[in-house]
């Protein structure tokens, strides 16, 4: 099983990096792609650690990921993929709720002699305050494709800008040194 | 036709021993900085998805290229150029007035590049829609917006006192501005310029441009170093005087030492992420980076200026070497922001490295330097 699902993380790196402000967070907590504002400037897709959004090269152009269903979501109706699913193997509703019940799961699991299983994205604070979309796995997070613990792409941008201006300071001392005569 | 090409493979024997010891050296090159030696039988065994890319590729391709050499040079250029207009003599004028103009003309090019690159280039007005602190593109958008502004009316200004726009009261009331003035926010608008494109490519989850975080003190080192380079060679071309260039060189020669001490930086912070780059396996552009961007772009031209700097103070000097030095420079800089995004893409394929990447073991020593 590999998954491309969007995670809707709590602090999502592809709406952190959106500099058209097209990527927003839904009244369900999730995170969505306007359409009618994105220009496909591609950041989005170099910020998300999961390789989750893409841009369409060969149709609009523009930032496509999961929208969980907004459009069902407003009227009321579970994701698609949720309500397609004949094993239940993906489920929806409410975070905590799902998480307490990823939780009793493990346990049983554990339980069970399958020591092997771990959850993905639940108490782990994967860039750091977790995931929205979860799993429950039954091996090391990198068997399915799932960095284990990715860095959040906004916090390289202190210390990338102050090791920018160190340097520029030095070269700037440096040609007021060299023209001063 | 294959027998024909026999006999010419088999005499070529000995250049292909030669390129093997090269590629050889690179290699070395690459373990030395890196600090990392590749041991593909190690890193088979660690877990991946059948080696399915966790990342998606960038989008960036030559626009992007293109615009970071030009947004370098004009960065550069204006820093350059407001430095020998606020410390220099009368004579460094012609620093300031050849690094005015040629800041606003290599920024011509840059904003057309930058909405070519986009999938709906109609829509680039969307990137003033918001400011967004934490979004490096967008605080980027708002810093070329602003510096093609000032970098615009110094342009202007000069040109007036150069007497190009006339004698009429218009170009009289522009050339009253206060240029000196003007320069300071510019000059650090114009740093923010040369530099955030590397902590743009630094806020991605790319292994290769995120994990050193030293990418903006690579590029602003560039950005200067070619920009001296463009300058003496248009400002030798013109016949300035020697004491004049003596100053730009100098400055290029610092310049370059800062750039290559940045880029070792950069590569021993990144450690394994850096082999797309500087190791020589197929795919990887190593052999590109060692010897147009390391090589031929910095080590080589130090060196010559070094040895010019040196020379001149013996009374020989050539002005076609230092004419040999800034295309090197300006060559090297290229290539090296050539070779740091297609590196890149090459960095987002690799599934084992993104994952080894963001281990807890390997993600957090890193990142606790400045944060947490």
């Amino acid at each position: 099983m590999q998954s491309d699902v969007c995670k809707h993380c709590a602090n999502a790196p592809c709406q952190e990096a959106c500099p058209t402000g097209a990527i927003i967070r839904t009244e369900f907590d999730t995170v969505y792609v306007q359409q009618d504002i994105c220009n496909g400037c591609g950041y989005c897709v170099v910020a998300c650690p999961f390789g989750v959004i893409a841009r369409d090269e060969r149709g609009d152009h523009r930032a496509h990921k999961c929208t969980l269903c907004y459009d069902r979501l407003k009227d009321g109706m579970e994701p698609a993929c949720a309500k397609a699913c004949p094993t239940d193997s993906i489920q929806f509703g409410e975070v905590e709720q799902l998480k307490a019940r990823a939780r009793e799961r493990l346990g049983m699991l554990h339980e069970r002699g399958v020591h092997e299983a771990r959850l993905y994205g639940v108490d782990d604070n994967i860039l750091e305050c977790g995931l929205n979309s979860f799993f429950l796995l039954l091996d090391e997070p990198e068997v399915y494709n799932l960095p284990e613990n990715p860095q959040r792409p906004s916090d390289t941008v202190v210390p990338a800008s102050l090791w920018t201006v160190v340097v520029a300071m030095i070269l700037g001392l440096f040609g007021v040194l060299f023209f001063r005569e | 036709m294959k027998e024909t090409r026999l006999p010419i493979t088999e005499t070529s024997l000995t250049g292909v021993q030669r390129l093997v010891s090269r590629s050889n050296l690179f290699e070395q090159l690459a373990t030395l900085t890196t600090g990392y030696t590749p041991d593909p039988e190690r890193e088979l065994q660690e877990p991946s998805y059948y080696d399915y890319p966790v990342l998606k590729a960038p989008t960036w391709h030559w626009e992007i290229i293109w615009y970071f050499f030009f947004g370098g040079l004009a960065a550069g250029c204006y820093v350059i150029a407001s430095i020998a207009l606020l410390f220099g003599s009368r004579e460094d004028r012609a620093v300031a007035r050849a690094g005015y103009y040629l800041s606003l003309l290599s920024l011509v090019p840059c904003p057309l590049l930058l909405i070519k690159d986009l999938g709906r280039p109609e829509r680039f007005l969307h990137m003033l829609r918001i400011f967004k602190v934490k979004s490096p593109m967008s605080m980027g958008t708002w810093g070329l917006v602003s510096f093609s502004l000032f970098s615009g009316v110094t342009a202007v200004i000069q040109a007036a006192r150069d007497g190009m726009l006339g004698r009429w009261w218009g170009a009289r009331m522009l050339a009253a501005l206060p240029q000196r003035l003007l320069a300071l926010p510019g000059t650090a608008l114009g740093v923010f310029l040369g530099g955030y494109t590397g902590v743009l490519l630094t806020a991605t989850s790319v292994p290769l441009w995120s994990r050193s975080k030293v990418l903006g003190a690579v590029f602003i080192s560039s950005a200067i170093s070619t920009s001296a380079a463009l300058l003496s060679c248009v400002l030798r071309l013109a016949g300035t005087p020697a004491r004049v260039l003596y100053k730009l060189e100098r400055l290029e020669w610092a310049a370059l030492l800062v750039e290559m001490t940045s880029l070792v930086t950069f590569l021993r912070r990144a450690g394994r992420a850096a082999r797309p780059l500087v190791g020589t396996a197929p795919r990887e552009h190593g052999r590109t980076f060692w010897s147009f961007v390391f090589g031929g772009g910095l080590a080589l031209p130090w060196l010559l200026q070094a040895g010019s700097l040196l020379g001149r103070r013996s009374g020989k000097y050539t002005s076609s070497r230092g004419l040999l030095i800034s295309l090197l420079v300006l060559v090297g800089g290229y290539f090296l922001r050539r070779t740091m995004i297609e590196a890149g893409h090459m960095s987002s394929r690799d599934a084992r490295t993104t994952l080894w990447n963001a281990q807890k073991s390997h993600s957090g020593t890193n990142r606790s330097t400045f944060v947490s």
